[in-house]
């Protein structure tokens, strides 16, 4: 690896092609993975029940249609694509921003198939009121939520097509305020029990299930009793400011060289980075580096 | 350039970052994130090369083909920019989508290469008033990650680096027809002089003060940049201003100032890493888009 | 240029009879700079030409404005906010769609009757430095129209079309910051020259290459002369970066001179109109 010689002050860095580093890195295999391809034969016997991602043919062969590692449960086989939109469960908690305000609901990207929906019905009002929803609600639907605005919500439904519906009845849900929004793929999001982190390092995190991970800037405990609609504007510390670029770096690291993403793990990326500065993080070496030594230490 | 919306909390975090001189991802307003640089990775080609910074992608070829010189500039050659959004990029680039974006890359290019001072076309002549070479250079955005005129620019530098232009054995007037003969040596090429050749530094005014590279959600907080073509000895080649808002006289001042600076060190590194390659020889390996 | 398969276009083969004269013969360094140093209408360097304002001039027009600089002519017509053709998304902000046309007769070679890249380049130098100056908020999701067409180009076209532009506006009623003043500069060695013709800005376009490289170019600034806000800045040549900002001064100067002249103009056309009302009333 030919490092570049040059200070820390110094402002550019045109690396060669020659240079490139490949960010994936072998570790132990515990089940022997199957990978099938779209069109090949999974098998021939009959008794299968065919789950998502596959399909039988004309002459009764089970057949993949997505290119993905085997998933075999007691007789159900599916093929889990490798890369894939967010599919929706009931219960996961996810981000999303703000794309549309329509009639009576919001249109809320998600990073899945189809935009998910936030029913008017599905949010507190400011103010913590509890009553039916006026017309007047509908008419300033704009003020509570606009385009561009970042969401934290929870699952309550999926509608027919699949698309979802949110809800943000719930005091640690509504509106975000400063912070960073990365997005990184939905498969590296693992499934805990809670979604909602605040680190040791004061710092306080939000790891969607549909890919979409939130670093909050504000460190204090934010008031959320008028139903999570207001937004603190004031400056930020640059102590938090440097935590939350730190963790932001570390997390597209082990994004890029295929980590889970968990509480754990970018703890651990964010302990082993330190000895960085957090401008070095965005270089591939340095990346690589801090990923292997987090894989290390969870495989301990 | 791809519209993602952002809210108003994330805009003021991004805002008083770059206040305090410390952006989202730790980069100081006058730090570029890496990039990487490959030239001669075609065949068909006289030159090319591939600029990837953070998200951006872009690929540059340059072909060149014999051609009549303009009849009010007997003495030079033709050089001619054509941008390609590609819908790779983004689905909004789709047809005629990314048709607005190109023709304002290629004209900032033209106008940044049109001085002699940068670059000199009568270098590009074979025979004055008869025949002279055409520089096409066809730059194809792969992916648009924020920052597109920085990378055009040093793609097209490094491309044009790199060009081999056929070597005229002869060039003579045979009874007003002129007769070209080139070299059969596929290898005996001449090259480029490409001491002047300017990059572009776009300068993004964001709250009081200016960054350079910004990611494409920095550049959603920005309402106007400046795109400045600046020659490796210092000297500006064209200014544009980009955006819908406008700047304050100072403001603009220092805004030069602090893009001439960055340009002079980006042109230096550039240089620095297109000798590199070079040191690798020949035989080096076209890792592409491979890897 | 663009071949226009509606019309019938005049034979492709042609060349303008100017490159057999001796008029394009290489000027030597020295012989650009004498040239410059005496203008032909006698002007001093930072002194620009007469100008000529009518304002309101196209009748089906909701603003129009004709501005005669020396013998540049440029009329600008502006219409009505209409919707925003091809857009499904909703925004809080107006846009403005500036067309800027030089006539196929305006300048010394013939342009055709398409735009072509450096016309459209300038339509959107134009849009950019009218942006700043018009209240957008004031019509969310609509665009307002602006065409500019150079009928007579000798230097400063763009700078004259965007003042007839802002003038255009302005008699149109479309709410904004400021009236947008706008001026051309050409710089050859230590010369700075403020509202070149059409000779001196060809001229200061090309160069010899030498050792030393020299100072040549064209600078066209817009500014909103009340706010001290540059709303364009479009600068091609080669040139030091002092210069440039010694240039940026000089631009912003000359604009505060011209401003009061605009703002004469709009306010004799307002009373024009008063009066006009007034006797129709009688």
């Amino acid at each position: 690896m030919i490092k570049s010689n040059k200070t820390e002050q110094c402002n550019y860095l045109i690396r060669l092609a020659t240079d490139r580093i490949d960010h994936s890195f072998p570790c132990n295999q515990d089940q022997q993975l199957i990978f099938f391809t779209p069109g090949e034969e999974i098998s021939t016997q009959p008794d299968f029940l065919k789950g998502h991602g596959t399909y039988v043919d004309q002459q009764g062969i089970l057949r993949a249609s997505v290119a993905g590692p085997l998933e075999k449960v007691n007789k159900l086989i599916s093929v889990k694509p490798y890369k894939t939109r967010y599919q929706g469960e009931i219960g996961d908690v996810v981000i999303g921003r703000i794309t549309e305000v329509q009639r009576k609901r919001w249109k809320v990207d998600t990073n899945a198939k189809l935009d998910s929906a936030l029913l008017l019905s599905s949010v507190n009002l400011p103010g913590g009121e509890l009553r039916r929803r006026s017309v007047e609600d509908e008419q300033s639907m704009r003020r509570y939520l606009q385009e561009g605005d970042l969401i934290c919500a929870e699952v309550q439904s999926i509608f027919a097509d699949g698309s979802l519906s949110l809800h943000t009845r719930v005091l640690k849900y509504g509106k975000l305020s400063q912070g960073i929004m990365l997005k990184v793929s939905p498969a590296l999001i693992k499934r805990q029990k809670t979604h909602f982190h605040n680190l040791t390092n004061g710092a306080c995190l939000i790891l969607g299930n549909n890919g979409y991970v939130w670093i909050g800037a504000n460190f204090t405990d934010v008031d959320r009793s008028d139903g999570g609609f207001t937004q603190d504007l004031s400056r930020v510390r640059q102590e938090n400011r440097e935590v939350c670029a730190r963790l932001r770096n570390c997390i597209l690291g082990l994004a890029k060289s295929n980590i889970l993403l968990s509480d754990t793990s970018v703890t651990y990326a964010y302990e082993e980075s330190m000895k960085y500065n957090i401008r070095e993080l965005l270089q591939p070496e340095v990346q690589l580096d801090v990923a292997l030594l987090t894989h290390q230490r969870l495989v301990l | 350039m791809a519209e993602i919306p952002l809210s108003l909390a994330e805009k003021t975090f991004i805002l008083h970052g770059i206040d305090a001189d410390f952006r989202n991802d730790g980069r100081s307003r006058t730090h570029y994130r890496c990039m990487e640089l490959e030239t001669k990775l075609m065949d068909q080609v006289h030159g090319s090369a591939r600029l990837r910074i953070g998200n951006t992608d872009v690929l540059v070829g340059v072909k060149v083909e014999i051609d009549t010189p303009y009849p009010d500039s007997p003495g030079d050659g033709k050089l001619e920019f054509f941008v390609d959004c590609s819908a790779n990029a983004t689905p909004s680039f789709e047809g005629r989508g990314g048709e607005n974006l190109a023709n304002e890359i290629s004209n900032v290019l033209a106008l940044a290469y049109q001085s002699p001072d940068a670059m000199d076309l009568t270098q590009l002549s074979i025979l004055p008033h008869k025949k002279c070479w055409k520089l096409f250079v066809d730059i194809l955005i792969l992916e648009c990650g924020g920052n597109l005129f920085d990378a055009v620019a040093i793609a097209v530098k490094a491309a044009l680096y790199s060009t081999e232009i056929p070597k005229v054995k002869c060039a003579t007037l045979d009874g007003g027809e002129a007769d070209i003969a080139l070299s059969d040596d596929t290898y005996e090429s001449v090259k480029l002089d490409t001491t002047n050749f300017p990059i572009l530094v776009s300068l993004y005014k964001i709250g009081d003060s200016c960054v350079v590279d910004p990611t494409s959600e920095e550049e959603m907080c920005s309402s106007a940049s400046i795109v400045i073509s600046v020659m490796p000895n210092g000297r500006i080649s064209s200014i544009v201003k980009m955006g819908y808002g406008s700047v304050h006289p100072t403001t603009l001042s220092k805004t030069l100032d602090m893009g001439t600076k960055v340009g002079i060190e980006l042109n230096n590194e550039i240089i620095s890493a297109l000798k590199r390659e070079d040191e690798l020889g020949l035989n080096r390996e076209i890792i592409g888009f491979l890897r | 240029m663009p071949n226009d398969s509606k019309r019938i276009n005049g034979p492709d083969a042609t060349v303008p009879y100017s490159i057999y004269t001796n008029l394009n013969s290489e000027s030597s360094e020295l012989l650009i700079k004498n040239q410059l140093q005496f203008r032909v209408d006698k002007r001093k360097h930072n002194e620009f030409r007469k100008m000529f304002i009518r304002i309101g001039v196209v009748s089906q027009a909701k603003g129009s404005a004709y501005v005669e600089m020396g013998q540049t002519r440029v009329i600008c017509s502006v219409f009505d906010p209409r919707e925003i053709p091809n857009k499904a998304q909703y925004s809080t902000q107006g846009e403005l769609f500036c067309e800027f046309k030089f006539a196929p007769f305006a300048s010394c070679k013939r342009k055709g009757h398409q735009q072509d890249a450096e016309e459209k380049e300038y339509s959107l130098i134009m849009q950019r430095a009218l942006e700043p100056a018009v209240c957008r908020h004031e019509f969310p999701n609509f665009q307002v129209d602006i065409y500019a067409l150079v009928l007579d180009n000798d230097g400063s076209a763009l700078s004259t079309a965007i003042m007839a532009a802002s003038l255009a506006l302005a008699n149109a009623s479309v709410p904004m910051f400021g009236i947008v003043t706008a001026v051309t500069v050409v710089i050859y060695d230590d010369l700075f020259i403020i509202d070149p013709t059409y000779k001196e800005e060809a001229l200061c376009l090309k160069t010899i290459k030498k050792l030393k490289p020299v100072n040549h170019g064209i600078i066209m600034q817009a500014m909103l002369s009340q706010h001290d806000q540059i709303s364009e800045f479009f600068l091609t040549g080669s040139m030091d970066i002092n210069f440039v900002n010694s240039s940026i001064d000089i631009l912003s100067k000359t604009s505060n001179e011209i401003y009061p002249v605009l703002q004469e103009a709009l306010r004799k056309s307002i009373l024009k109109m008063i009066k006009k009302k007034n006797q129709q009333e009688k």
